[in-house]
C-alpha cells in the first residue's frame, strides 16, 4: 500500500542530488511521492541487547543481580522506511531508526539512504538493484562500578564482574558493535 | 633450656594429613586413620612426579569450580607451593577422576590443586628436606596437607622449628602468603590433643593473618542438600581466633577414595589462585579474607562456628562483587 507523504517537498532537493550522482535521467519526474516501504520494531542490534539480558549471578551475601534490569528498555528501536520515486524506475530509499536505551546499553538513532532502480530486459520481466548505506545505529554497552570490598571499586563489564577475569580484563568484553552499513539488493522477476 | 628446644623440635614428627585407602569403596576405620595421620614418616628418596595436565571438571569438585573456569582464568600468575612427601616409599591408591593411581601424599595433593587452578605455577617442596620455603615472584600460597606433632603440653614458643616452618610460620605473620593448613584428622578441635599429641604447627599458625584452617565435608554443600562435617575431620573450636580463619569444602572419599583434611587444604590453595588470578594486585590477606569473608554457612548442616568456623568456601562468591551498579 502507497501513501503520499506530506513532506514531499522537502525530500526533492535530495532526490535531485541523488539523481544527478548516479547519472540518472535528468527529466526528474515533476510528480515525486514518497511511500513507506517498511515499519518495524527491532533490529540484529536489538536482538543482541536483548540476549545480553539473559543471565545474573550472586553477590558475595548471596543476593541475586538479574541482567535483565541492565538490559531492559522501554522503547525497542523503530526503523521507518520510505521510497521516494524520481522516475518511473528510480526512487530514493531512506529512513531512520530511533534507536533504543537502557541502563547499561545504547542503540543510537540511525539514518538509512540509498536508492532504488530497475530495468526491464523483456516485456515480462524485471531486473531491481538497491544500495542502501546507514549512518549511526550502533550499539554500546556500558559498564558499571563493582565494588569488591578489600580488593576496591573499579569500573568493569556487568555482565562478567563476577567471573575469573580481572576487572580491567571484563571492560575488553563491552559490546560495541556497528549495524550493517551496506545494504545490497539484486532482485530479478519474471511474470509469466 | 634451648637444648631441650632442640631436642623436641627433632622428636616432632611430621604427619600427612590424609586417610588414603585402596579402594573408593572402602569406608575408613577410625584408629587405622589415627595410626596413619600420627607416624612419623621421614624415610625420603628423591622423585620427580609430572603434574597434570587435566583440565575437566571432575565429579568431586563444587560446581563453582566450573563456573570458576567457564571464562578461562584457572589461577595463572600465582604460585601454588606443596610442602609436602614427594620421596618416601609410602604410595597409596585413589582416583581423581582421571584413572586409578598409585601415588605418593604429595603427589595427590599436587595433583588435586593442579586440577583446581590448572593454570597455577605449581612448586613441589619435600618436608623432609627441613629447609625453608622460598617465595616466588607474585601471588604464594603454602599448601600445607601435614601437621607436626609431637607430645600435648608444649608451647608454641618452645618448639625448635626446623627452617622450613619457620619459615611457613613467618610468611602466614607477616602476610607473605597465604598458607592453606588442614585442619587434622582426629575429630577434636584444631591445635586440640588426641592420643597425647598435637599438632604444633596448628597451634603456631592460630592468629596469623594470612593462614586458613581448612577441614573436610563429606560432600560439596548446597541449600538443597547441605554438608556436614566429615567425621574424621578436626573443627574450629571455640578459639575466635581459629573460628574467623577456619573454612571447610567438601572431600568426596567415596568417589576419590582419598579422605582426609589433606585433600581439603589443595581446593582452598586452587581457590586462592584462582582468585589472585582475578585480583592481580591483590595481597595474601586480601585473599585470605575473601575466601573467609565469602564462605556460605546456609549449605552445611546445624551450621556453628565452633564446627565450621566461617563456612563452606564458595569460589563464586569470593570472585563476586560485594556490590555492583
Amino acid at each position: 500500500m502507497r501513501e503520499k507523504s506530506g513532506k514531499r517537498g522537502g525530500f526533492r532537493t535530495a532526490a535531485f542530488l541523488l539523481s544527478a550522482v548516479l547519472g540518472a535521467c535528468p527529466a526528474i519526474a515533476q510528480e515525486m511521492t514518497t511511500s513507506f516501504v517498511d515499519i518495524h520494531q527491532g533490529s540484529p542490534l536489538s536482538d543482541r541487547a536483548r540476549a545480553l539480558a539473559q543471565g545474573g549471578y550472586e553477590l558475595q551475601n548471596g543476593s541475586w543481580v538479574s541482567f535483565d534490569q541492565w538490559y531492559r528498555a522501554n522503547w525497542i528501536d523503530m526503523h521507518v522506511d520510505l521510497l521516494t520515486q524520481i522516475t518511473d524506475d528510480t526512487g530514493i530509499l531512506w529512513g531512520f531508526g530511533t534507536g533504543e536505551e537502557g541502563e547499561k546499553y545504547r542503540i543510537q538513532p540511525s539514518f538509512k539512504f540509498g536508492f532504488l532502480t530497475q530495468t526491464h530486459p523483456s516485456a515480462n520481466s524485471i531486473l531491481s538493484f538497491s544500495l542502501t548505506s546507514t549512518i549511526g545505529g550502533g550499539l554500546a554497552e556500558k559498564p558499571c562500578q563493582a565494588d569488591y570490598g578489600d580488593f576496591g571499586t573499579y569500573a568493569v563489564n556487568c555482565r562478567l564482574a563476577a567471573g575469573e577475569l580481572s576487572p580491567e580484563q571484563t571492560l575488553k568484553y563491552l559490546v560495541n558493535v556497528r549495524p550493517e552499513s551496506m545494504h545490497l539488493w539484486l532482485n530479478y522477476r519474471v511474470t509469466f | 633450656m634451648k637444648g631441650n628446644c632442640w631436642k623436641f623440635g627433632l622428636a616432632a614428627a611430621m604427619a600427612i594429613l590424609s586417610a588414603p585407602f585402596a579402594s573408593a569403596q572402602q569406608a575408613p576405620d577410625a584408629d587405622e586413620l589415627a595410626a596413619l595421620c600420627h607416624g612419623a614418616q621421614s624415610i625420603c628418596i628423591s622423585a620427580t612426579i609430572p603434574t597434570i595436565g587435566t583440565q575437566a571438571l571432575q565429579s568431586w569438585m563444587s560446581p563453582d569450580v566450573g563456573a570458576a573456569w567457564a571464562k578461562g582464568y584457572k589461577g595463572k600468575g600465582a604460585t601454588i607451593t606443596m610442602v609436602d612427601d614427594f620421596s618416601s616409599a609410602t604410595r597409596f591408591y585413589g582416583n581423581f577422576g582421571i584413572g586409578l593411581q598409585y601415588q605418593r601424599h604429595g603427589e595427590w595433593t599436587r595433583e588435586e590443586a593442579s586440577m583446581i587452578a590448572p593454570s597455577a605455577y605449581i612448586r613441589s617442596k619435600d618436608f623432609t628436606t627441613g629447609s625453608a620455603v622460598s617465595l616466588a615472584y607474585g601471588l604464594n600460597v603454602l599448601n600445607l596437607s601435614y601437621g607436626m606433632y609431637a607430645s600435648q603440653g608444649y608451647s608454641v614458643s618452645q618448639i625448635g622449628w626446623a627452617p622450613e616452618e619457620s619459615s611457613i610460620i613467618s610468611y602466614a605473620s607477616r602476610g607473605l602468603a597465604v598458607v592453606s593448613k588442614a585442619a587434622g584428622n582426629d575429630s577434636v578441635a584444631v591445635g586440640g590433643a588426641a592420643g597425647g599429641k598435637q599438632d604444633y604447627l596448628d597451634l603456631a599458625l592460630i592468629g596469623k593473618p594470612s593462614a586458613i584452617f581448612v577441614g573436610a565435608l563429606s560432600s560439596n554443600g548446597t541449600t538443597s542438600n547441605p554438608a556436614q562435617l566429615a567425621w574424621y575431620s578436626n573443627y574450629a573450636g571455640s578459639d575466635p581466633r581459629v573460628q574467623s580463619h577456619f573454612l571447610v569444602v567438601g572431600v568426596a572419599g567415596d568417589t576419590t577414595g582419598l579422605y582426609g583434611t589433606s585433600f581439603a587444604a589443595p581446593i582452598i590453595s586452587g581457590y586462592a589462585a584462582i582468585i589472585g588470578s582475578k585480583f592481580t594486585s591483590a595481597t595474601p590477606i586480601q585473599i585470605t579474607n575473601d575466601l573467609l569473608n565469602t564462605a556460605r554457612t546456609d549449605t552445611l548442616v546445624n551450621y556453628s562456628p565452633s564446627v565450621y568456623g566461617k563456612g563452606e568456601a564458595s569460589l563464586s562468591r569470593a570472585l563476586a562483587p560485594v556490590s555492583i551498579r
